[in-house]
């Protein structure tokens, strides 16, 4: 080793919300050291081979190991249940791009609801009047596509998006007239892809194969083709990528001082900064903050509150799948291309609290091996021998919906360190304890039965409920773990929060979390957006307080 | 009908056998599709293995009007896969193999080659219900063999047949799939609309 390097900030983790805050503390001059698992991938390393991309998962995550328990007294299964990309970009690589600001409940949930049995419910510390300007950055940094006017449950907002609404497909023409005929307001999914040239990216070539995989041509936006590029133009950032964080070190006066990491030979080195920003989401963030453990924080780094890790959310998403009498075309293009938002206001007369946003999609997949594994069994049919080539045959005329529902956060959800299994390094593995609440299921069902009218008023001949999120083999489809948030929730109260609305540790004034794992509620819409515009936020209040030498 | 194994059933099996299935599809060595342009002979699997397992793949995607797995050479894909990526499914199927002869001889006396289709599917049938008279192996789950063999079977028939399976773009036919749309060069806007009729990986419209 050299001469001892100080760098201003270390960012571990390079998703929507390390990504956002790399570019932002760069831009104002910051030196930044970043850290990721996994490599540095190219549009190059991006196609359409299925096997390879979903199947073996051979392009993101190979060196991810988990566990999963329902509850303490339930077994311990070891696999991947975090559907995540272990790469620079982080997950949003490989993200569907569905780009949603939180309506303004969202981030009031137990003002609007009061307190509700077996859940912890939170209000956000900052509202959605604060997080406005920074949703409007967000979308234009990323070039979201969509029809500013056309969501009337929408939140409210004061600009449109920089990109157009993209054209449609059979299948999102046949749902968007149905909806009209039901009385509801389709409107095009806004999606972060460009529909026009737009920050130096393509428009988009509707392949298809947006979620799961990366974009061959980078007309999606991730923070791989959107921050990283940027930040690397500055000259004031170190990439290191293959590299596994390990522990965060204070020094004699508490503060966060270095990060202990290994790269891709197990050998540790440690990097020193005035800043940590952790950003690994929902699992691991916590699962770091808890291996650095020490003297003075014997329960976790910044867990003199004992909720880091609790509170883990990961959305309830409902999906029915149904046939067209002709082609659906649902393998081309978008993820999705029309969406509605009627339902999403919370009301108790419906027997559960809360609600979520319904989207078209291409059948939950757009390639035939993962709709071959996943998508029959709610069939009701054999999924092997003449009935299963049946199935098979439905492809091109099949059409998905899907509903994207806000699951009530339990203190008992949580992620720690697994007593047994560890991962290639020797670390401990992350270990999942989640089940869902009450109220989850019976928002799941209500959704489900809407969505089968709609696909009635759509003409559907066979239709079956997709159950996509719980079935055996396929590494995406289990139990909805496809969203994570919570586990170290923003407040305003120490003994109730993790981080304050700055996303600063309460207990650690120079280490920050800045990624899904602050949302104290999950919200009933894919959280990416919100991960995105949450960090352009804190990322100003970071350079703003600098300026005055208050950070 | 039988019902399907459910995930966490298939896990637990697995670890019995002494790793999950989960673990053993996603092992990452890109080796198979170089193994399967190398060579449409077999690998690791013996004549006789070949035999078994392609009559397996011909009931799990059986030939009606349009090919199934004999024709798109699913048994193929397996033998590659074996040899590469999924090694450690290996002693599986030389279970498998053993023991869905020995059920076949237990409830026909014969060999499940030499079975008719339908008492083959009732051979299949018992194997995925976990219940099969005569499988001779305590410590390895019928359904772990069953579900792994049709896991792989519906592989071979649907991922590009650059690696060994889906021959003549068979699988891809009969699913109606044009192959990656951005190997494809994308679509337009009519296209998307059904008004444009759409060119396949092999050279014809749909």
């Amino acid at each position: 080793m050299g001469k001892r390097e100080e760098f201003d900030v270390c960012v571990i983790g390079t998703g929507a919300g390390g990504g956002v805050m790399i570019q932002e503390l760069t831009a104002a001059g910051f030196r930044v050291v970043a850290l990721q698992r996994g490599p540095f991938l190219k549009p190059a390393d991006f196609h359409d081979d299925e096997l390879r991309t979903m199947i073996r998962d051979e392009v993101f995550s190979s060196d991810q190991v988990e566990t999963y328990r329902y509850d303490e007294n339930s077994p311990t299964e070891t696999g991947r249940f975090n559907y995540m990309a272990n790469c620079v970009g982080g997950t949003m690589t490989h993200w569907a791009a569905w780009s949603w600001r939180f309506r303004p409940d969202e981030f009031k949930v137990l003002s609007t609801e009061g307190p509700v049995a077996g859940a912890s419910l939170a209000d956000w510390p900052v509202s959605y009047d604060e997080m406005e300007p920074y949703y409007e950055r967000a979308e234009w940094e990323f070039g979201v596509s969509g029809d500013a006017a056309a969501n009337p449950s929408g939140a409210p907002r004061k600009k449109g998006y920089p990109n157009a609404p993209h054209p449609g497909r059979v299948a999102s023409d046949r749902i968007g007239k149905a909806l009209r005929k039901l009385g509801h307001y389709p409107f095009p999914t806004p999606v972060a892809i460009n529909s026009k040239p737009h920050g130096g990216r393509p428009e988009c070539a509707y392949g298809g194969s947006c979620l799961g995989y990366g974009c061959p041509i980078g007309a999606k936006a991730t923070t791989l083709s959107v921050c990283i590029p940027k930040a690397l133009a500055t000259g004031k950032l170190d990439l290191r990528a293959n590299t596994t964080a390990r522990e965060v070190t204070l020094n004699d006066r508490g503060q966060a001082r270095s990060v202990l990491y290994l790269d891709g030979d197990g050998k540790e080195h440690e990097v020193f900064a005035r800043h940590v920003v952790v950003s690994g989401n929902a699992v691991g963030t916590p699962h770091l903050l808890q291996m650095s453990a020490s003297g003075r924080f014997p329960n976790g780094l910044g867990n003199s509150s004992g909720l880091v890790g609790h509170n883990l959310t990961l959305h309830h998403i409902a999906a029915v799948s149904f046939t067209i009498d002709e082609l659906s075309r649902a393998s081309s293009g978008l993820h999705s291309h029309v969406a509605f938002d009627d339902f999403h206001a919370s009301d108790s007369k419906r027997g559960f609290i809360r609600g979520g946003v319904v989207a078209e999609t291409n059948s939950a997949v757009n390639q035939p091996l993962m709709y071959a594994l996943t998508t029959h069994m709610g069939c009701g049919e054999r999924n092997w021998g003449s009935d299963f080539k049946k199935y098979l045959r439905r492809f091109p005329r099949s059409v998905g919906l899907a509903a994207v529902l806000e699951d009530l956060p339990m203190d008992v959800n949580r992620i720690d360190l697994d007593p047994q299994v560890k991962d290639g390094h020797g670390l401990p593995a992350p270990r999942i304890t989640h089940r869902q609440h009450p109220n989850d299921f019976a928002m799941n069902r209500w959704f489900t039965k809407k969505m089968m009218d709609v696909a009635d008023a759509s003409g559907a001949i066979e239709k079956w409920d997709a159950e996509f999120y719980s079935l055996p083999n396929e590494r995406s489809a289990m139990k909805g773990f496809m969203h994570f948030h919570g586990t170290c929730r923003m407040g305003d109260d120490p003994s109730k929060s993790v981080v304050d609305r700055w996303c600063r540790s309460h207990d650690v004034k120079n280490l920050w979390m800045v990624d899904g794992s602050v949302f104290p509620t999950s919200g009933g819409y894919n959280p990416t957006l919100t991960i995105l515009a949450n960090a352009y936020r804190v990322a100003d209040h970071f350079v703003r307080e600098a300026k005055r030498q208050n950070v | 009908m039988s019902k399907a194994l459910s995930r966490r059933d298939v896990l637990v099996q697995g670890t019995v056998y002494g790793g999950s299935l989960w673990v053993l599809l996603n092992t990452p060595h890109p080796l198979t599709a170089r193994a399967a342009q190398a060579s449409s002979k077999p690998e690791v699997l013996s004549a006789a293995q070949w035999k078994t397992i392609e009559a397996i793949t011909g009931r799990v995607i059986p030939t009606d009007h349009e090919p199934g797995a004999l024709e798109a050479n699913c048994v193929n894909f397996i033998d590659k896969a074996l040899a590469n990526e999924d090694a450690a499914a290996k002693p599986l199927y030389d279970a498998g193999v053993i023991g869905i002869d020995a059920v076949a001889k237990a409830r026909f006396e014969k060999a499940f080659v030499a079975l008719d289709a339908k008492q083959q599917d009732e051979v299949l049938t018992a194997l995925e219900s976990g219940e099969a008279e005569g499988w001779p192996h305590a410590e390895v789950p019928s359904q772990l063999f069953f579900e792994t063999a049709r896991a792989h079977t519906i592989m071979g028939f649907l991922a590009d047949p650059k690696y060994g399976g889906n021959r003549d773009y068979a699988g891809w036919k009969v699913t109606g799939y044009p192959g990656g749309g951005h190997h494809l060069g994308g679509y337009s806007p009519d296209q998307m609309m059904a008004k444009d009729k759409i060119k396949t990986a092999w050279g014809e419209e749909a």
